[in-house]
């Protein structure tokens, strides 16, 4: 009795054992269109709809058991993301600095290749104080004369002219902006020869007017008014000539002289890298005078960058 | 030692496969415990055999392993081996020694899930799966085994109280309770 138990028990062992062996190797070495295969998907097919009612049945078990987890799981997400959220958010201001100085730098390159401003021994320096108070137009750069900086040097950022230096020290200098009270810009609107002084509008200090155009100038809004450089040997201008200064908003009819309202390119209020010409005075490049007297007109002020206009100033 | 069953304990058994298998699959394997999920088919195939013997335990054991291979379409074959192992080596256990012990379902379901995780996966290394011997597939076998162990007494509770009306009476057992009642106790008797 006990020898046919034991047989009848080792008998059934090996008789699953060997069948589970068979499965698996007939199963493992069949096609997958083989018929354990198609077994597998026909109790599939059946036992489908089961799962699925199943799942669906026991949805608010799983969700009940799930909650604790998630829960105790949240609260250590919610701490770590806290931290990545500071961490982060100290990264996006420091990209975006870097992002606001990138801009700014490829703008300046373009107008270098354009405007051939490296004739001019651009100095790139940094903005790195501006004038508190709407009194005064200044700010304060990172280059001085140890980088080349003299008193009364142009600066221009990509968009276009900002101004002069007005005192230099070794390694700073400061920019006297060009709505500020005391510059004038000897300038000419881009597609005529007559010339005028760019200078603060008085009453607002963020627009410019550009003065003292004879009185048939033609002037039309939009129109781009640039640097005109030295016309005269006895008027030797400070400025390049051909650096955008910016565009014609409307025209003021006057009786010996006509003036145009002119809002500036450069954005003046939110300055970071600029361009001090350090050779500018008494150098006369042609080809910014070529490009001056071609600039197009019936463009608007907003979004147009130095690079635009040089562009486009090119192609017509 | 097996004689008796009656096809009403087949029944349960059937039946008690069929609920922890859908259960495993649709509440259990989606609620992660430590990272693992826990498996209550090693856990069912060994109490199975632990209180119906090494035949019972070890066809339990196949054909638990043969009811997840189908729904899970996994290879056929697998599983079934290493539960048809597992729940006759729980059958043998209770055969020869018949422990008693309180905490005897938590060794065994501690064993009978690293014997069914650890048997798994050298069958799937043996049939060339792809998968590196790594420290994270260690980690998943020991927190697997730990999350079985826990609830290896609840389970237990269960499958025992499911199964225990079909169960033939025991002579061994009977003569122990008889022991504790004092009922044929040598002492009383004399």
């Amino acid at each position: 009795m006990y020898d046919k138990t034991v047989r009848r028990r080792r008998a059934v062992l090996a008789l699953l054992v060997v069948l589970s062996l068979i499965l698996l190797t007939a199963y493992f070495g069949e096609a997958s269109s083989g018929g354990l295969h198609s077994v597998q998907r026909g109790f599939l097919t059946v036992v489908s709809p089961i799962q699925n009612g199943a799942n669906k049945a026991l949805k608010p078990v799983r969700d009940l058991v799930g909650w604790f987890g998630d829960t105790l799981h949240a609260k250590g997400q919610r701490d770590e993301l806290r931290k990545q959220v500071d961490k982060l958010r100290g990264e996006v201001i420091a990209n975006q600095s870097e992002k606001h100085a990138y801009r700014e730098l490829l703008t300046l390159y373009h107008l270098d290749n354009q405007l051939s401003v490296n004739d001019y021994h651009p100095v790139t320096a940094t903005v790195v104080a501006k004038s508190p108070n709407v009194w005064y137009s200044t700010v304060t750069i990172d280059k001085g004369e140890s980088s080349g900086v003299h008193v009364n040097d142009p600066v221009i950022n990509g968009e276009g002219l900002v101004g002069k230096v007005a005192q230099a020290a070794s390694d700073g200098a400061q920019v006297t902006l060009i709505t500020d009270s005391s510059v004038g810009v000897s300038a000419r609107i881009g597609t005529s020869n007559a010339t005028g002084i760019v200078q603060p509008k008085v009453g607002d200090p963020n627009d410019l007017l550009l003065q003292y155009l004879p009185a048939n100038t033609q002037a039309n809004r939009g129109e781009y008014v640039v640097t005109s450089g030295t016309v005269s040997s006895s008027h030797d201008s400070l400025y390049p000539p051909g650096i955008p200064i910016g565009q014609v908003t409307s025209v003021n009819e006057e009786s010996a002289y006509r003036s145009v309202n002119v809002h500036p390119l450069a954005d003046l209020h939110n300055l970071d890298v600029v361009q001090v010409l350090t050779a500018a005075q008494g150098t006369l490049p042609a080809n910014l005078s070529r490009l001056a007297a071609n600039l197009p007109a019936g463009q608007h002020a907003e979004g147009t960058t130095g690079e635009s206009l040089a562009l486009a100033g090119s192609g017509g | 030692m097996n004689t008796g069953f009656s096809s009403a304990l087949l029944v349960r058994i059937a039946v008690m496969a069929v609920v922890v298998v859908f259960f495993q699959i649709g509440v259990v394997s989606e609620v992660p415990v430590f990272g693992v999920s826990a498996d209550l088919s090693p856990l069912l195939v060994a109490f199975v055999g632990l209180l119906c013997g090494s035949t019972i335990g070890a066809a339990t054991g196949f054909a638990v392993g043969l009811l997840v291979d189908l729904a899970l379409v996994q290879t056929l074959g697998v599983t079934s081996l290493t539960l048809t192992v597992v729940g006759y080596w729980a059958g043998r256990l209770r055969e020869l020694r018949d422990p008693q012990a309180a905490l005897t379902p938590l060794l065994v379901g501690a064993a009978a899930a690293a014997a069914a995780a650890i048997g798994y996966s050298l069958v799937q290394f043996l049939l060339g799966v792809d998968a590196p011997v790594s420290f994270e597939l260690l980690r998943q076998i020991v927190l697997g085994v730990v999350v079985d162990t826990i609830i290896a007494l609840p389970v237990w509770a269960i499958v025992r109280r499911c199964l225990i009306g079909g169960l033939p009476d025991d002579p061994r057992r009977r003569r122990r309770r008889a022991y504790t009642t004092g009922g044929l106790s040598p002492l009383s008797r004399s």
